[in-house]
């Protein structure tokens, strides 16, 4: 019989377990303050229709991440995306042809961080921080600064099979699932997954044992291309209008779903779950909070007590070995008392 | 407004002369101006200024540099001191930051004839210090335009004592807070119960985040009658969060700025009910006519209202051609 010790540990082998305890106990607390929000459904067709391009971004992120590297280009993603696939729209009337190229042109920006990166030996923050304002300066050259409504984009099939509605339920949460079920497979049971972390862990053993870090770099920066364009063909198309400056607003919130989602800012060590948990907390906690009813200049400054608690909460709830490094640090002991536990 | 129409006499002389005559014998030929454009490359509270200042610069045959700040206080401060950097002959400032935060940079400026002048949102204390040289303002009066907003709201919608409204805005922005300042105070004025909510940093960069915050407070007050912002990005999205939350068209009255396409569809299937129009383009056009003119003639600094109006569903049609050219 499993004693409470094995119980907890073999529940703690769940990934992503303790953010999405700290997921269900946000929600249920925002249930007991603000029932009439929270026990009706609209709250949540309007997270999982909002989520979805910040989940898929987020997901991306966590296998570069996972990598030990980083993309600060992705917003500039979204929005040259989204002038290509409106302008597809709106000036040739080809939205398949449009979705296509939004696809390639991500691609396109993908592999070429991915060659800064790792073939010119350029630092990924540094990368991607200039091509951030190469591919958003030039969004702006193309688009002549015009935003584009796509009023009428709901009529066509491209519309209903990415962002329609199945009853009340949007249908872009479903895609967003896809690609985190996908990108869990990629990370988990698959090599290049594998891969990803062992360089993240540590880039001179993989390669020792055959891993070519150039090659599944250029691979992962290619991949948060895609999924930076497809998460602006959702974006584009639930907004019904091409924004010249669209994606600007993702850059922190997509890296801190990764990293509430215990993705290690080090690399080697990553959670699609925890991002999806991490996306979902860091779209509804504002929406939360101003439910309860809270007002004015307060909003932000309680929406930073819940971000921390949740941290902290996942830490509590993670177990023993974090609970000693806890006592540690409380004990002033970390990195003086080489002897351990008093 | 004898003023007004002479500039105006003045720049359509100008433009009709920029038919004739080459670029070195226009009006502004050699003289360079520095221009804090405001939000970023292209948003729609931006872009309408950009080619008002762009047209007149070509017309009169000044030399035009385009700064961005994506309206921040700091940045428009360390652009000035770029600009002053450069010794242009003129340079047009955002008053975001506030006078005292420019007293300093204007007082070095001025020393070295450099004409200042001031868009957006004003800085009524060194404009008065130095309209002699040439220190104008061109843009609305952000409290008087807040006020007009939360007045049309009220009698397009037929809001009435004891309603309830929302606010979301900006007022910890000094300056740019002052319109939304006005809205408040109007609205509470008129006796509605208001609930003030500041908008994130992340919304104001992509305003698409905004939509389930506003989603879950009209679920949370299903009495609301009224959402008011002066944030033109913001209200774009204030549509898609009332369809979100299952509120049909004109069930709460809305009350936003600027007109960007997502503000025109909403005007136009009536989810929002008036929208401040500031006419951006001559926000951008008048300080390049008051830099040629005062750098040349030394005439004194203007204030012109630049928005005297809002747009309702019913006048939004004509206005959709320019819109779309970004003149509007």
């Amino acid at each position: 019989m499993a004693t409470p010790e094995s119980l907890r540990a073999r529940l703690l082998r769940i990934e992503g377990l303790p953010i999405n305890a700290v997921l269900l106990i946000l929600v249920a607390v925002f249930m007991l303050v603000a029932p009439e929000v929270f026990l009706s459904y609209r709250i949540y067709m309007s997270f999982l229709a909002n989520v979805p391009p910040l989940l898929v971004l987020a997901a991306g992120l966590t296998l570069l991440i996972a990598a030990g590297e980083i993309d600060l280009s992705f917003p500039s993603i979204v929005a040259l995306s989204g002038w290509v696939l409106g302008y597809c729209i709106h000036d040739l009337h080809a939205p398949w042809l449009g979705l296509v190229l939004a696809l390639a042109a991500g691609a396109l920006v993908g592999f070429l961080n991915g060659v800064l990166v790792a073939r010119v030996g350029i630092p990924s923050i540094i990368a991607t921080l200039a091509t951030q304002f190469l591919w958003g300066g030039l969004t702006t050259v193309l688009s002549q600064g015009l935003s584009y409504s796509l009023s009428d984009v709901d009529e066509l099939f491209v519309w209903t099979l990415f962002v329609g509605r199945i009853g009340p339920l949007p249908v872009q949460c479903l895609w967003a699932l896809g690609v985190a079920i996908c990108l869990w497979f990629v990370l988990n049971r698959r090599r290049f997954g594998e891969h990803l972390l062992f360089i993240g862990d540590n880039v001179k053993v993989a390669e020792i044992v055959g891993v070519n870090p150039k090659r599944e770099k250029t691979r992962a920066f290619v991949l948060m291309g895609v999924l930076a364009a497809f998460a602006s063909v959702l974006l584009t198309l639930e907004n019904q209008n091409f924004f010249n400056t669209q994606g600007g607003g993702y850059l922190l919130e997509v890296m801190a779903a990764v990293f509430i989602g215990g993705t290690s800012v080090f690399g080697g060590k990553a959670s699609v779950v925890g991002t999806v948990a991490g996306s979902f907390i860091i779209v509804m906690v504002e929406a939360g909070i101003v439910a309860t009813g809270l007002q004015g200049f307060w909003v932000r400054a309680v929406v930073g007590v819940v971000f921390l608690a949740a941290v902290v909460g996942h830490l509590f709830i993670q177990g023993p070995q974090k609970a000693t490094t806890r006592r540690r640090l409380l004990h002033g002991k970390l990195g003086l008392n080489k002897g351990g536990e008093p | 407004m004898k003023r007004l129409l002479s500039i105006a006499a003045s720049g359509a002389l100008a433009l009709t002369a920029s038919t004739t005559v080459h670029a070195e014998d226009k009006l502004g030929a050699g003289i360079t101006m520095y221009f804090q454009m405001g939000g970023n490359p292209g948003d729609g509270a931006t872009l309408p200024r950009t080619n008002g200042a762009r047209a007149a610069a070509a017309a009169f045959g000044l030399s035009l540099k385009e700064q961005y700040s994506g309206w921040q206080p700091e940045t428009m401060l360390s652009q000035f001191r770029e600009a002053l950097a450069a010794s242009p002959g003129c340079i047009e400032i955002m008053g975001h930051p506030g006078s005292d935060a420019f007293a300093s940079l204007v007082a070095d400026a001025e020393k070295r004839n450099i004409i200042i002048t001031s868009g957006n949102s004003p800085l009524t204390k060194l404009k008065d210090q130095y309209s002699a040289s040439g220190f104008g303002y061109a843009g609305v009066d952000l409290y008087e335009g807040g006020k007009l907003t939360a007045q049309k709201m009220i009698e397009y919608g037929g809001l009435k004592k004891g309603d309830q409204a929302l606010e979301y805005g900006l007022r910890a922005q000094a300056e740019r807070g002052k319109s939304d300042q006005g809205l408040y105070d109007t609205l509470v004025a008129a006796g509605l119960k208001v609930d003030y909510i500041e908008i994130s940093p992340e919304v104001d960069h992509d305003s698409s985040l905004a939509v389930p915050i506003i989603t879950a407070y009209l679920l949370k007050h299903p009495n609301l009658k009224a959402i008011g912002t002066q944030h033109g990005n913001v209200t774009a999205f204030i549509g898609k969060a009332l369809k979100d939350a299952g509120r049909k068209p004109g069930e709460v009255t809305v009350g936003g700025i600027d007109l960007s396409p997502s503000t025109i569809d909403g005007l136009k299937k009536g989810y929002i009910s008036v929208s401040l129009d500031q006419q951006l383009y001559l926000q951008g056009f008048l300080p390049v006519v008051q830099c040629v003119l005062s750098k040349k003639y030394g005439l004194t600094g203007l204030t012109i209202n630049t928005g005297a109006g809002v747009v309702t569903p019913k006048s939004i049609g004509a206005l959709v051609p320019l819109i779309d050219k970004g003149i509007r």
